[in-house]
């Protein structure tokens, strides 16, 4: 169920996604994230490492794709040196964010109280072992193929952080409702692609 | 090597204009078994990939290369803010799917299709390096006979192009380059698709209009014999689309038909 991408050409980066539904523990694991920052010595490391992971809440991704432009766009930031957060994980939340707001970005697109589906994403070098079962360990839910991802997506949230609602190519497809996903698929995709450019 | 220079490296190169190549490539690739079993993650083996075109503005020897690629980064800026209104618009172009502006290059949705070049009479011949294999098998019956596989007639095909015109000039972005090499058919959804925005830019000017018109009429010309016809069908389609905006650019396409033909009168 997990998915797993090849990129040779970022020196060989492999990066694992994973999506849960029915997630009971959001909360638990937002103060786990904030509190690891705190912790001192090996002990901090340790915390740091295990969840070393980008969580995002699967409500505002419209896709598979959108996700793995996302991880791209960051990716090549990464190897540009030119991340405009920290690590790798919160630079998939910034680029997925049509505003240059870090904070916004991590609210909106990362895990909240209120978080019942969740994406997780480990970027590494190489295949680690039990990535999976190390998703598993912090997150209380069942995971699940991306095939169920269409019943999470909160489209008139994605549609009013993006604006879309007056675009005349939404006006046009009024009431067809796959047509409308299609083309607001489209526009956030490619608006996340090209963010470098016109940020 | 960049990532980016690494993925051209990798990438079939489909044709090398003056100001860019052109490439189709895939942005990741399948594991290798050995991977695979690493992973444990059942990553389905029937996975396909997407390929993507790359659009790579190489660096111009003649130019200082800080200027060079402050240009080339406005150049992607543009084509991809003129890719992004269209998409808004509701004109059918491609998806943009990667931008690396430090290297020039461009990253959009592959359109699995032809050209409206390949698809009409004339425009057969060598077009990009991929139909040199295919070169036998080039001639007018065969944009007939490809237009007929699609099941979509040529006036429905120019029906088509008049419609995604107009849709682009009410949203106030011009072409620069519309040329039957520019569109292409989709296969899949039969969508007529704009490509090469390269030169597009943002104006509500009539003059700006009835020139990208213009353009796409000695495109025609030039290119399929006996185009009138064809052509018309293109304008009548962007009219009845355009609703009363079609009388002033109506007005000013014959201005422009009118200089063209003294400009070359005088030679
Ligand atoms: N999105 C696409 N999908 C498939 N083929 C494409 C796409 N965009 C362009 N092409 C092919 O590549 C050729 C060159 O691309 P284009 O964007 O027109 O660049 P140029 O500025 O060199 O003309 C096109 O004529 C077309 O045959
Ligand atoms: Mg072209």
């Amino acid at each position: 169920m997990m998915e797993t991408y090849y990129y040779s050409q970022f020196n060989h980066a492999v990066v694992h996604v994973a999506l849960f539904d029915d997630v009971t523990n959001s909360t638990a694991i937002r103060s786990r994230i904030i509190q690891a920052a705190r912790i001192l010595g090996v002990d901090g490391d340790t915390e740091r490492e295990a969840i070393n992971f980008a969580f995002i809440d699967a409500r505002l991704i419209s896709s598979l794709l959108h996700l793995q432009t996302a991880i791209y766009q960051a990716l090549l930031s990464e190897a540009q040196g030119q991340l405009r957060t920290k690590t790798i994980h919160s630079e998939i939340l910034w680029a997925l964010n049509p505003t240059n707001n870090i904070t916004e970005a991590i609210r909106r697109y990362g895990v909240s109280d209120a978080s019942t589906t969740l994406i997780v994403i480990r970027v590494d070098v190489s295949n680690i072992l039990d990535v999976q079962r190390r998703m598993c360990d912090i997150v209380q839910g069942s995971m699940v193929t991306f095939e169920a991802l269409k019943q999470m997506t909160d489209w008139s949230t994605i549609k009013k952080h993006y604006k879309l609602d007056a675009e005349p190519a939404l006006k046009e497809v009024q009431g067809k409702q796959d047509r409308e996903r299609a083309i607001v698929n489209n526009i956030i995709v490619s608006s996340v692609a090209m963010k470098n450019v016109v940020a | 090597m960049s990532p980016t220079q690494q993925l051209l490296q990798n990438a079939d190169l489909i044709s090398q204009g003056a100001e860019a190549k052109v490439y189709k490539a895939y942005l990741r690739q399948l594991p290798t078994s050995g991977q695979a079993r690493n992973a444990a993650s059942d990553s389905p083996d029937h996975e396909v990939l997407e390929p993507v075109l790359l659009k790579y503005r190489f660096h111009k020897q003649y130019r200082h290369p800080s200027l060079d690629t402050s240009l080339t980064r406005q150049r992607i800026a543009g084509e991809s803010r003129a890719l992004m209104r269209c998409m808004k618009s509701g004109v059918n172009v491609p998806g943009i799917r990667m931008v690396d502006a430090n290297e020039g290059v461009l990253g959009i949705e592959w359109i699995e299709g032809k050209s409206v070049r390949q698809l009409l009479p004339g425009g057969a011949e060598l077009e990009d390096i991929n139909e040199l294999e295919e070169m036998d098998e080039v001639d007018d019956t065969d944009a007939t006979d490809a237009l007929a596989e699609y099941g979509v007639s040529r006036d429905a095909l120019m029906d088509m192009i008049g419609v995604e015109i107009a849709k682009m000039h009410s949203s106030d972005v011009i072409h620069g380059d519309l040329t039957t090499s520019n569109m292409m058919l989709k296969k899949k959804t039969r969508d007529l698709v704009l490509i090469d925005f390269g030169l597009a830019y943002y104006s509500t000017l009539v003059e700006d209009k009835a020139v990208d018109l213009y353009v796409l009429e000695r495109a025609f010309a030039s290119t399929h014999p006996d185009s009138e016809p064809l052509f018309s069908g293109v304008l009548a389609a962007y009219e009845k689309r355009t609703g009363k905006n079609w009388v002033p650019i109506k007005r000013r396409l014959d201005d422009v038909r009118l200089r063209g033909r003294k400009r070359s009168m005088v030679g």
